[in-house]
């Protein structure tokens, strides 16, 4: 009986944003190598994930500002079962949730420290890694 | 003044399927053989059923018991897209309903091939509810519930130093009540050791940190009182039920504090409806997606404070002849998946004391609760007013 060759899977690939008309100035602004946030341009809160009415006064007016990179540790996870096949070669890979200095939290890899090195309130900086034309994702290195 | 429904409805009806890995059968039809038997167990008529509140995304909808069951006058058919806080909260929906009079026979079911069909961790892409998660998480890395929760499960650590000890006493406890049981998934005696050695998934998450992928369907009839006491078995109502949202309900990662669940919201509520508290509970079934999900629903439902739940869960405490037997059906991290529904049914079997060798002596009011969708939680509290 004669083997069929069964061809290569292709490889997986990194899930990408579904980039909404809300979001595209943070995603703009990181592909700058910028952290861009969404303030109302009524009350002048800031709010993150991005959203069309400010919460606090209900206005529908925002701007976007450019915001400082740093931020402490609030929280993290270290990933080891690789739920999407993309990220197997990676794991086990540290997912660090940031306090901004800017008021809002960042959800993003933390590289270059070993976990047991983590504490909370550690000072890190938001850094950028270009994933496609489009796409750039943050990731974050212990200051 | 009593809440305008405390005791209004009850629980008339449960059933269940066998919890499998790998079933041929679909999650519809798992889902109608587990409400045929909760049917049949109320003493009803499918004819009898007017609403239906499906577990949704999985299984069947309103549609499908009206063509299989022949129902009919369908008076409600309604969604409650809470993840795993959806089973127990739909027991407040159905309440409302059948305390008016808008139905009066609401059937809550949940039919699920968790093991044999897709997978949980696919569920990201399908939950409207996920979308931030989907867009800011998922390029990340952070896809899954065992993701998402572990870093709320290592602040809990960090700040009150709660350990991988007290995860493994909620595994291993739990998995001594599932063997009491028979209808379980996993029914070899689990260790600390075992827990400890087992594959770490998303830190502080080892595998049996976390619920199971299984197959199967539960079923719950929820009648207005009057009507289920002339009903087939031993009358257990609905004292109190609340469900409760969290701030920056979609993303965890947006909200103030991790750990405040949607819980602490329908805690208050649920207590006050029901005029009772947390010390007057006989048994509690808590959502179990994750060891820590119980440690930290113990101190939310007032049973310790902050930051001890931990040391809480020790000492036999949290197991059949302790001070608060939990999950004495083997929950979600032995029994089965089924949402938490299973957890209601069993909540209601030890109050009616059909619950065999896990049967907690005399209880009489017991709590349980929903946890899930990024930490929408809900709460019920049954008496037996038999």
């Amino acid at each position: 009986m004669s083997t069929t060759a069964v061809p290569a899977a292709p490889a997986p690939e990194r899930p990408m944003p579904a980039i909404t008309r809300e979001s595209q100035p943070y995603w703009d602004g990181l592909r700058e190598h910028k952290l861009m946030l969404q303030h109302c341009a009524s009350c002048g809160k800031v709010r993150h994930y991005p959203r069309p009415v400010c919460p606090h006064c209900f206005s529908m007016e925002s701007q976007w500002q450019e915001a400082p990179l740093t931020g402490r540790i609030h929280t993290w996870t270290v990933c080891h079962h690789p739920f999407n096949f993309f990220f197997k070669p990676q794991a086990p890979y540290i997912v660090a949730l940031i306090d901004m200095d800017a008021g809002v939290r960042i959800n993003a890899p933390l590289r270059g420290t070993p976990e047991g090195n983590l504490r909370i309130g550690q000072k890190v900086r938001l850094q950028f890694e270009p994933v496609s034309n489009e796409v750039t994702l943050p990731y974050f290195a212990v200051c | 003044m009593a809440h305008a429904l405390r005791e209004k409805a009850a629980i008339s009806g449960v059933g269940e399927t066998a919890y499998t890995r790998g079933t041929a059968k679909s999650g519809l039809a798992l889902q109608l053989e587990a409400s045929l038997r909760a049917i049949d167990d109320a003493g009803l008529s499918p004819r009898d059923i007017d609403g239906i509140i499906p577990y949704f995304p999985g299984g069947g909808i309103a549609e499908d018991f009206v063509a299989n069951l022949g129902l009919p006058d369908l008076t409600l058919s309604a969604f409650i897209p809470m993840g795993g806080a959806t089973c127990v909260a739909a027991l407040q929906t159905a309440a409302m309903a059948v305390a008016t009079g808008v139905c009066k026979n609401v059937l809550i079911s949940v039919g699920r091939t968790g093991y044999s069909g897709a997978r949980v961790s696919t569920r990201l892409q399908q939950f409207p509810q996920f979308a931030l998660a989907a867009e800011f998480e998922a390029p990340i890395g952070m896809f899954a519930p065992a993701q998402l929760y572990a870093q709320g499960a290592r602040r809990h650590m960090e700040l009150y130093g709660t350990t991988a000890r007290h995860f493994a006493e909620v595994a291993v406890v739990t998995r001594q009540h599932a063997i009491l049981n028979g209808n379980v998934v996993m029914n070899k005696p689990l260790t600390v050791e075992e827990h400890h050695a087992s594959r770490m998934i998303a830190d502080p998450f080892r595998l049996f940190d976390c619920s199971l992928e299984s197959d199967g369907g539960a079923a719950v009839i929820v009648s207005a009182t009057d009507r289920a006491r002339s009903l087939k078995k031993p009358l257990v109502t609905i004292m109190g039920v609340a469900e409760g949202h969290p701030e920056s309900p979609a993303s965890i990662a947006q909200r103030p504090d991790l750990l405040e669940f949607g819980l602490v919201k329908a805690a208050r509520r649920g207590f006050e409806m029901a005029g009772v508290g947390a010390k007057d509970m006989d048994v509690a079934e808590i959502y179990d997606c994750f060891t820590f999900t119980v440690i930290r629903q113990l101190e939310i439902l007032g049973f310790c404070k902050t930051g001890e739940g931990g040391p809480f869960v020790m000492d036999g405490c949290i197991a059949l002849g302790g001070e608060l037997p939990v999950n004495t059906h083997g929950g979600l991290l032995s029994q089965g998946h089924v949402v938490g529904l299973n957890h209601v049914i069993e909540l209601t079997r030890q109050l009616r004391r059909e619950a065999g060798k896990a049967q907690v002596k005399d209880a009489e009011l017991g709590l349980v609760t929903g946890y899930g969708d990024m930490g929408d939680g809900s709460l019920a509290i049954l008496r037996r007013a038999a």
